[in-house]
């Protein structure tokens, strides 16, 4: 855990809301506050399956509601598969 | 460049479909964009950020990681910066998993004595935050060498450094080096001879400004025939690169009231 980030789920979300309501209205971000909303956004850094290990398979749908697999996303030479926060905001 | 490899690109996240369709059509991007709605498949991967409180519009992300998968399934490695803002771009993994770069990739060539340096970028674009590749291909005339690491104090070692603010972080790696016996006997120093490359990595900070923007860097080395050892020498360089304004996605539009 870095320092400073607060155990409390609440507390978290305040620093958070802090800083996206000023970025939202182009108010100055602190310093501070920057890293404190950094270090509450990725606390407990997970990044799960090592090099050497299989991935999990799954079926999930694309943006045009085809339902996809690992099967057929994976080109001849391999996958370069991204996990993302979002495309809305 | 990963797709010209033979590599698909997938990316997953929370959005419903309608939001990557949306994103999709205004982004004109081709390639899957998963929608794992309930955060599933994330749970899964063992990559939920439990940081964000239920009710929070971003309760439900991944922390942020990008896997080169083989055909089978298997993780041949990953890439993450331990900020959600960060993203390692597609073309910088291209030029450290298959050395290729893009057409349009920012190249500058030195030239002293008997070395010819190319250095590039593995993009010409690119977000702030991004992570982007850097590549170097020596060239040296037969009978000379530069030198590797480690080396005594009284020689210069062969690197490639960025001084300047818009990068937070930066790796430059050359190959294993040849032994070369020196005056004394049994002693050797790690040398470079003929051709050789080097690849790196520059973290680009965020936020910042788009537009066009040069990254400054330095090119150290000591370049020494077997007759002749020459002072070592900087040479400075400008690489361009766009930095691309924060993408935003389409406002929704509002919804008449019932």
């Amino acid at each position: 855990m870095a320092d400073n980030v607060p155990e409390d789920l609440l507390e978290k979300a305040a620093i958070m809301r802090e800083f996206g309501r000023r970025r939202a209205a182009g108010e100055p971000v602190s310093d501070e506050l920057y890293v404190k909303h950094v270090n509450a956004t990725n606390d407990n850094y997970s990044t799960g399956p090592e090099s050497g290990q299989r991935i999990a398979d799954f079926v999930l749908p694309d943006q045009k509601g085809i339902l996809r697999s690992l099967d057929n996303l994976i080109g001849p030479n391999g996958l370069f598969l991204v996990f993302h926060r979002s495309a809305e905001w | 460049m990963l797709e010209k490899n033979g590599v698909r690109i997938t990316a997953v996240s929370y959005d419903s479909q309608k939001v990557l369709q949306d994103f999709a059509d205004t982004h004109g991007i081709r390639f899957p964009l998963l929608s794992d709605h309930d955060s599933t498949v994330i749970r899964t991967f063992g990559i939920f950020n439990s940081n964000m409180a239920p009710g929070l519009r971003s309760y439900g992300v991944p922390h942020p990681v990008e896997y080169l998968v083989a055909p089978d399934g298997i993780v041949i490695r990953k890439y993450f910066v331990a900020n959600y803002q960060h993203r390692v771009t597609a073309s910088a993994v291209a030029l450290r998993e298959f050395g290729t770069v893009g057409e349009r990739a920012p190249v500058v060539t030195l030239q002293s004595g008997a070395l010819t340096v190319e250095i590039g970028l593995s993009d010409a674009k690119a977000f702030a935050g991004q992570e982007i590749g850097l590549f170097a291909k020596f060239k040296l005339e037969p009978g000379w060498h530069v030198y590797g690491t480690p080396l005594p104090a009284e020689y210069t070692a062969t690197s490639i450094t960025f001084d300047d603010p818009k990068i937070i972080r930066q790796s430059f790696e050359l190959p294993e080096t040849r032994p070369m016996e020196i005056a004394a006997p049994g002693e050797t120093l790690p040398v470079y001879r003929g051709s050789f490359q080097g690849v790196g990595s520059l973290l680009l900070m965020f936020p910042l400004d788009a537009g066009e923007t040069l990254l400054l860097g330095r090119l150290n080395f000591q370049q020494c025939s077997d007759a002749v050892c020459e002072a070592p020498q900087t040479i400075r360089f400008e690489l361009p690169l766009t930095l691309e304004p924060f993408m935003v996605a389409p406002r929704k539009k509002q919804q008449p009231k019932s």
